[in-house]
């Protein structure tokens, strides 16, 4: 019995093994190929770097620029505008509090496309439209959420005595958020930044019409480049840029797996 | 207690900004002909057109029978995986970080991923082809197309599942299984009476959250088949993208926008009042 499952379980292993990588492995070698081997559809790479050095200047690395500044920028406000916010949620109750907090979910599990045509013409007319502030303002309707919820679940697990320790101590609400309060959420904040980075990182729909040149992602551009279906599109450059938008998940894919549940079901689960 | 309101302004003031506003604003455009020559009031006209709209109809239809076969393959795959994987031994742990890793890539390289596999020389296609004798072209075949859309978010989101189930297990107090098994309970009984029950929440939480995210579903099946071959993959956003971006009709994408926003708002509600066990926000 035992011998069975062990053996099956090597199986399994192999089997997810398999499928969940090659598809990833398959990428790589047609971004390392040249278009001809690409064509051919070999499973082997020319182990030939041209297309990283290509992604790597001009329009690419602006948008790669644009798209890290984005990020940045992003988890920065997420962070300053949302702490404070979830201190209060998991503090204190007033009115409509719950139908607050609820709200602010339904917001993150809005359609984009809905919000789409609207934002298309108040950012152009407000002239955000194509910079980097106004796409960082678009993305806050879903990181503004993600953010809030987050930090309420893991602030609920802040004992409520710590506060009243510290203000009878005498502590001014400042102090206390950054000797004790801040401290004390640490990981919360990782865990935050890490979700706000990972979609906004991830993100091509807002992107793609939002931004146009001046501060085009690399998701916008990738889309623009596989706009076509069919032959003529540079699966070479396409696939290049396409491990580019992985690597930084990747490389927090061990400490990350631990926090995922977490976070796509917003702190619920 | 005055004073920590203001601490909630910032988010507030921004989502309003760019949830509410934006909302008015369509609900204003869809009663009317904006950005076009004779801009008329039209009332609702535009939202009687929108159920007459048999390309809106389709999407809709090929999108909820869409979500419904990710969730039939989806859940079941994912809890099964989260029960395998269940015991905390070196090579389960090893599984379960490979199989994370879809979760952690954009969908928008998924879709490129699972083009690159499909195009006339990829991997799947000379699979299909040599070993299985299948004429596989799914930029010709609709069916094949669709196929291939369910297998991409079974690869990309059955790990979720299995995530979050595999969280609502790690919760579960472990001795009334052991009892059971003691007492000489099948393992189809201990999963059905002990541990179904507790993983209820995370697995319905999780279904609805598929659901929604389903009907949202728009970077992999643009990036792979733009809709195509024809229109026999085209989901509710990529119609609407299409109306109010592409062709700018404001007017009417408006109406649609608002139809699509509404019926994702039903479901965040199912969504809350499971959460709340019930309760709903009383």
């Amino acid at each position: 019995m035992n011998y069975v499952s062990k053996i099956s379980k090597i199986i399994l292993l192999i089997v997810a093994i398999f499928v969940f990588t090659f598809p990833l492995y398959y990428m790589i070698v047609v971004s390392l190929s040249t278009k001809s081997t690409i064509e051919s559809g070999s499973l082997l790479p020319d182990l030939y770097f041209g297309n990283f050095i290509s992604v790597t200047e001009g329009m690419w690395a602006e948008t790669i620029v644009h798209s890290l500044i984005i990020t940045v920028l992003s988890v920065i406000f997420t962070l300053l505008i949302t702490f404070p916010a979830a201190y209060v949620f998991s503090r204190y109750h007033f009115m409509a509090d719950k139908h607050l907090f609820f709200w602010f979910l339904t917001n993150r599990m809005c359609p984009p496309v809905a919000l789409l045509l609207p934002y298309l013409i108040i950012w152009r007319s407000i002239g955000i439209w194509d910079t980097i502030p106004g796409i960082v303002f678009a993305y806050f309707i879903f990181n503004i959420p993600i953010g809030v919820w987050l930090f309420t679940s893991f602030m609920a697990n802040i004992p409520k005595e710590i506060d009243e320790q510290a203000f009878i101590d005498g502590f001014s609400l400042w102090q206390y958020f950054r000797k004790i309060f801040i401290p004390a959420s640490m990981p919360a904040i990782g865990v935050v930044s890490f979700f706000t980075w990972f979609f906004t990182w991830s993100e091509m729909f807002f992107a793609s019409v939002l931004t146009s040149f001046n501060s085009k992602t690399l998701n916008a551009l990738l889309f623009v480049t596989l706009g076509r279906v069919g032959y003529g599109v540079q699966y070479d450059l396409a696939s290049a840029a396409g491990v580019i938008t992985i690597i930084p998940g990747l490389l927090l894919l061990y400490w990350a797996r631990t926090y995922l549940a977490k976070g796509f079901t917003f702190g619920r689960v | 207690m005055n004073r920590h309101i203001l601490l909630l302004m910032p988010s507030i003031i921004i989502v309003l900004a760019i949830g509410i506003v934006p909302t008015i604003c369509a609900v204003n455009y869809s009663l009317q002909n904006p950005f076009t020559e004779v801009n008329t009031f039209v009332g609702l006209e535009h939202f009687r057109k929108v159920f007459l709209d048999y390309r809106f109809a389709d999407a809709l239809q090929r999108n909820m029978i869409f979500s419904a076969i990710c969730l039939a393959i989806e859940i079941p795959l994912g809890m099964a995986l989260a029960l395998i994987l269940y015991e905390r031994t070196k090579i389960n742990s090893i599984i379960s970080l490979i199989i994370t890793i879809p979760v952690l890539i954009p969908p928008i390289t998924v879709g490129l991923l699972w083009r690159l596999m499909v195009r006339d020389t990829g991997p799947i296609t000379v699979l299909l082809k040599n070993f299985f004798n299948l004429n596989f072209v799914p930029y010709q075949n609709p069916t094949q197309a669709f196929a291939t859309i369910v297998a991409m978010d079974v690869w990309h989101w059955t790990p979720l599942v299995c995530l979050v189930v595999s969280a609502g297990l790690a919760g579960m107090d472990r001795s009334p299984v052991l009892s059971a098994r003691t007492e000489g309970a099948t393992r189809w009984q201990i999963f059905r009476r002990i541990e179904l029950p507790a993983i209820s929440f995370p697995l319905v939480f999780i279904s609805l959250l598929r659901l929604i995210d389903t009907l949202k579903i728009y970077d992999e099946p643009t990036v792979i088949f733009a809709g195509g071959p024809g229109l026999t993959t085209e989901f509710i956003s990529l119609y609407i993208r299409k109306v109010a971006i592409d062709q700018f009709v404001v007017g009417y994408g408006a109406a649609l926008s608002l139809i699509y926003n509404f019926i994702i708002l039903l479901l965040c509600y199912l969504l809350l009042i499971v959460m709340t066990k019930g309760r709903g926000l009383m």
